[in-house]
Formats: structure tokens, sequence, C-alpha cells
């Protein structure tokens, strides 16, 4: 058995190769996407899918339920496929290796943009500018809308973080009243 | 004095016998019958018999009688003597025995008040150790006290500034979600993107 990095990167481009050959890989990239970050926020859903004692035909039933009609059938059948090799759990690490691979495949980098609040294009348009500028390289943003960050944006293209969120300050003030 | 006794007695049977040759012929009885103090004079043959007896019987006497009399004397005389010094040593004896005992008593008594008084010094050391010893200890006691309490005191105001900062902290995140309004995100998001390109020019 591959190690974990591995096998992650290996479904990853096998989802990515297949929603390629189907000519849908955008809408595939950010339906996933999107389902992962919901995973994230629900725990309810994430210990539903990944159970060991719940059979994979409920956790398929759970799915369709949720994204039936909604999501194009490639990205139901790719979520069916990974839960039912029981790698729910993994789900997320997968979604963000398949974003990167096709950021990669348009030679950029992909970066995940959390805020407290939904951005406008104009913004995210100016996100992305302002993160491509400062890494040097061309960006692709993800963006991932997370009240409890309070305020502002944080980004992570792979190792770097562009952190301006109000959390983060409130937190460098609560060490130094600590450290007083 | 038996030796003239004797001389007398004699000297009365000459009498009677001169008596009794005057019964025969009175008349040369009264002519020789002594008269005055030739009465009681003995004769003289008589005075030398009773002399040469009285000397005989004297020197027997001295000879034989004395030396044992006078030893039993003598004996006796030393015996009460010997008696006397012998009660004069012990009386002697006694008082010296007296004294030593009189010496014995006043050292007896020097010594027991010498303990009584090394007693009480004693105890007062002891009384004193003690009591010092109790100081020190509960000087340390209260010390060891002191600094427990201090570190326990900064322990707690560490813990609460933790604590104080932690609830700082969530209620102005509370506080500042609530307050941000559309507009506040607005100008968060502009002044992020403003920095982030402004590190990318810095590069």
């Amino acid at each position: 058995m591959s190690t974990k990095t591995e096998l992650v990167r290996g479904y990853a481009e096998a989802l990515f190769a297949i929603a390629t050959a189907e000519g849908d890989l955008d809408k595939v990239e950010n339906e996933l996407f999107d389902f992962a970050k919901a995973l994230e926020a629900n725990a309810d859903l994430r210990e539903a899918l990944t159970d060991p004692a719940l059979p994979a035909e409920r956790k398929k039933a759970v799915l369709a339920d949720l994204l039936g009609g909604r999501a194009t059938p490639h990205t139901l059948n790719a979520l069916d496929f990974i839960v039912e090799q029981g790698r729910a759990r993994e789900l997320g690490e997968i979604v963000s290796a398949l974003a990167n691979v096709a950021a990669a495949s348009r030679q950029s980098s992909l970066a995940e943009v959390r805020t407290a609040v939904d951005l406008s294009d104009t913004q995210r348009e100016q996100i992305r500018k302002a993160l491509s500028d400062a890494s040097g390289r061309p960006v692709e943003i993800k963006v991932v809308v997370d009240p409890s960050i309070i305020g502002g944006v944080v980004a992570r293209i792979g190792d770097e973080v562009f952190d301006g969120t109000v959390r983060s300050r409130l937190t460098e003030v609560g060490e130094r009243l600590k450290g007083a | 004095m038996p030796f003239v006794i004797l001389a007398q007695v004699e000297g009365e049977q000459e009498v009677v016998l001169a008596e009794e040759g005057a019964v025969g012929t009175e008349q040369a009885t009264e002519t020789e019958a002594p008269s005055g103090i030739e009465v009681i004079l003995p004769e003289i043959p008589e005075l030398i018999f009773g002399s040469a007896a009285f000397l005989l019987v004297f020197f027997a006497l001295w000879k034989f009688a004395f030396p044992p009399m006078m030893e039993a004397l003598k004996a006796r005389t030393d015996k009460i003597q010997g008696d006397l010094d012998e009660a004069e040593t012990a009386k002697t004896e006694a008082r010296t025995e007296l004294a030593d005992y009189k010496t014995q008593l006043a050292g007896a008594r020097d010594e027991a008040n010498r303990i009584i008084e090394e007693s009480r010094k004693t105890a007062d050391q002891l009384r004193k150790d003690i009591q010092a010893k109790a100081e020190t200890e509960a000087q340390a006691t209260v010390i060891k006290a002191q600094e427990e309490i201090r570190a326990e005191r900064d322990r707690a105001l560490q813990e609460l500034k933790a604590q104080v900062g932690d609830i700082a902290v969530d209620l102005a995140g509370r506080v500042v979600g609530k307050s941000l309004d559309k507009g506040a995100h607005e100008k968060l998001i502009d002044d992020y993107i403003t920095s982030v390109a402004g590190s990318g020019e810095a590069k």
C-alpha cells in the first residue's frame, strides 16, 4: 500500500484524467470542491459517509439525495466511487489535490482563499491578481466562506500563507496579553 | 593493829597469871602489883617475843602476801586506767567521727545544691534551645508558606492572564464580528488586497 500522499495524488490524477476526458473538468472540479467544503463544515454528514458500519449503498443513497439533479452525473459518480472505496475521510485532500493538478495543467497555482463574507467577482479578480503578483506565478483561486475568521481574508498557496484576518490579529493581541 | 592487840592480850594474860599468883601470896602480890601506866605496858621479854613474832609475821606477809596483793591492786589500777584511756579514745573517736559526719553532711548538702543548680541550668538551657528551635522552625514554615503563596499567586495570575486573554479575544471576536457591516468587510478585503499586492511589489 502506498503512502497517504501518493494515494491522495493517485485518486486526484485519476479524477482529473476522467473529468478532462469527459470534457467537464471545470464543473466537476468546482462541484467537488464545494462538496468537500460542505463536508468539512458538516460533522454529521462527514460521520455518516465515513462510518465503516454503514453499508456503501446507504452512503450512495445519501449522496444521491444531496446532489441528485444539482450536480453533474460525473461528479456524483466520482463521489460514489470514492465513498465506495472507503476514502470519504480523504475526500477533502483528494479534492484539494485535484484542484492543484487542474491548476497545474493550466500552468497556474491554486490559492485557497477564506473570507468571512462572500466575495464579489471584482474582489475575486483583485485578490487573484494580488496573489499572483505576490507569489510571482499565475494563481487560480477557490473561495471558501468561513465566518470563524470574523473578517478579512486568508489565502494559502501550497505552503505559503497570506493572513489578513481579524481572527489572527485578535489571537496575536491575546498572546501579547498572556505574555504581559 | 593486830600486832598491838596481840601484845595487849598477852599482857592481859600476864595480868591474869599475876592475879592468880596473888591469891596464894596476897602480900607479895600486893607489893609487886603494877600501877599507873605500867598496867598496860608489856613485860620486857614479852615485848621481845612479841616484837620478834611481829617481825616474823610482818616479814612473812611482806614476803608472801604483799606482792600478789600489790600485783592485783596494780592490775586493777592498770585496768581501770586502761578503761579510762579507752573511753577517752572512744570519746575522741566519736568526736572525730561526728565532725566527719558533719563535714560529710555539709558536703552532701553542697553537692545536692550543686546538682540542683546544675539541673536548673540544664533545664534552662534546654528550654532556651527548644524555644530557639521552635522559633527557627516557625520562621522557616512562615517563609515557606509565603513562598508557596507567592508561587501560587503568580501561577494563578498567569492562568488568569491567559484566561483573560482568551476571553478578551473571544469577546472581541464576537463584538467585532457583529459590528462588522458590509462596508467594514469591504474595507478589510480592500486592505488585504492592497497589502498582498504591496508585498508582491516589495519582492
